[in-house]
């Protein structure tokens, strides 16, 4: 019977990424990134829980795998209406900005100066011309201004 | 199958301490050094390598090869994920995880599941993560992407849980506490004594989506309508966050005039 070196397999994926999603949401500092390790760690309990439904032949696990889908919908919904308030306040999406809300014993997050990177001007890709130029249009500018 | 020269135990240290010191070298932290980074990725693989042969072989060679394959998508693009330095780029990965997740339950015989997990996710609430970042996200790589809080201890303790975790899950089959599958259930049941394990796991192949959905209509019914009441309630408090909690900030690149203006101007030409 293959089951039970399935069910161990399934596991350690399972593990692996819940271990994963749990060191990035400890670690990052980008909102958006610490609820993509939280849904990383959803994943990874789903597959632990569709690994077990297999392994007993029911379908507990995967009923509670659809309510997670549901969960997580709404949860992502709401997040990122926060995280979106939480922009609008701040003008970023650090999790440190919001640094004033922790206890009073924890140290403050000071940022150091990081040394700055040398960034090359990103390679576009080029297209070969097709076709004419439009005609330059003088109140086409102005309005594009408004976009 | 595990190497003669490495006993299982020295296998799983090693694994664990090659897990911290590769997560520890991906994260950012600061400095970018390529060599760093490759060094990373190379203890990781080192480290994968040695969970894998510390775990059990599936039955065929196909099976094998198609299960590491889905779980190895899943794991490198989910560490890829957490690793990123621009959230852009995370999301993206965080996709590709989501394939492998979907081929890991697939193998798993979760079909519904398998597409859900695409379709919802990747399709739904990957798409509204893009979105955001496109409203909020800075110009430019930021320099709280570049940085990480603690990122030496949060390896150590991920990878030493996934010791412990690995550790449970290969006494599995050990433990004489590991009770035969369904034997209470048939048992129980009316069902032919001939209804055994493997005719359980061929029941939630055949007709898969059809019972799954008998199953979730039917005893868990309950849960269904407030699951619906739940979307329901997180739609209109969403909306109802939004319209409420307008922030201070006045946008003056778009020089409109003031409301009161046109109020008044408007009650003057009536």
């Amino acid at each position: 019977m293959t089951s039970l070196p399935l069910l161990q397999n399934a596991l350690s994926v399972g593990a692996i990424l819940f271990v994963l999603g749990l060191v990035g949401i400890l670690t990052r500092r980008n909102l958006i990134v610490m609820f993509l390790s939280a849904e990383l760690m959803l994943q990874g309990v789903s597959v632990s829980l569709v690994a077990w439904s297999r392994f007993h032949g029911d379908w507990g696990g995967q009923v509670l795998v659809i309510f997670i889908l549901t969960v997580a919908a709404c949860e992502a919904a709401i997040a990122l209406v926060f995280v979106l308030q939480a922009f609008a306040r701040t003008g970023r999406l650090d999790a440190a900005a919001w640094q004033s809300l922790r206890e009073s014993s924890l140290a403050r997050v000071v940022d150091q100066q990081l040394p700055s990177i040398d960034t090359l001007p990103p390679v576009w890709p080029t297209l070969s011309p097709a076709g004419v130029l439009p005609q330059a249009d003088e109140n086409e500018t102005l309005q594009r201004e408004h976009v | 199958m595990n190497p003669a020269l490495f006993s299982p135990g020295l296998l799983l240290a090693s694994a664990v301490t090659l897990t911290a010191l590769g997560l520890w070298l991906l994260l950012p932290r600061g400095s970018e050094n390529r060599s760093a980074w490759w060094l990373g990725w190379l203890l990781g693989a080192v480290a994968l390598a040695g969970f894998v042969c510390a775990g059990k072989r599936l039955g065929g060679i196909g099976e094998e090869a198609v299960f590491l394959t889905v779980s190895l998508v899943a794991i490198v693009s989910g560490t890829a994920t957490i690793v990123s330095r621009s959230p852009v780029y995370s999301a993206i990965w965080f996709a590709l995880s989501l394939a492998g997740v979907a081929g890991v339950l697939l193998v798993l015989g979760a079909q519904f599941l398998g597409v859900a997990t695409i379709v919802v996710y990747a399709g739904a609430i990957l798409v509204m993560f893009l979105f955001v970042l496109m409203l909020a996200q800075p110009s430019g790589l930021a320099s709280y992407d570049r940085v990480s809080s603690e990122p030496l201890l949060s390896a150590v303790t991920g990878a030493v849980l996934l010791g412990l975790l690995t550790l449970s899950i290969g006494r599995l089959s050990v433990g004489p506490a590991t009770p035969e599958p369904l034997a209470l259930a048939s048992a129980a049941s009316d069902s032919p004594a001939t209804s055994s394990h493997a005719a359980a796991i061929d029941s939630l192949v055949k007709n898969h989506v059809a019972r799954l959905g008998g199953e979730l209509f039917g005893r868990h019914l309950l849960a269904v309508e407030a699951a619906g009441v739940l979307l329901l309630v997180a739609l209109i408090g969403s909306i109802a966050i939004v319209s409420r909690g307008e922030p201070d900030v006045v946008d003056h690149s778009l020089d409109l005039q003031p409301l009161t203006a046109t109020k008044q101007s408007q009650g003057g030409r009536r």
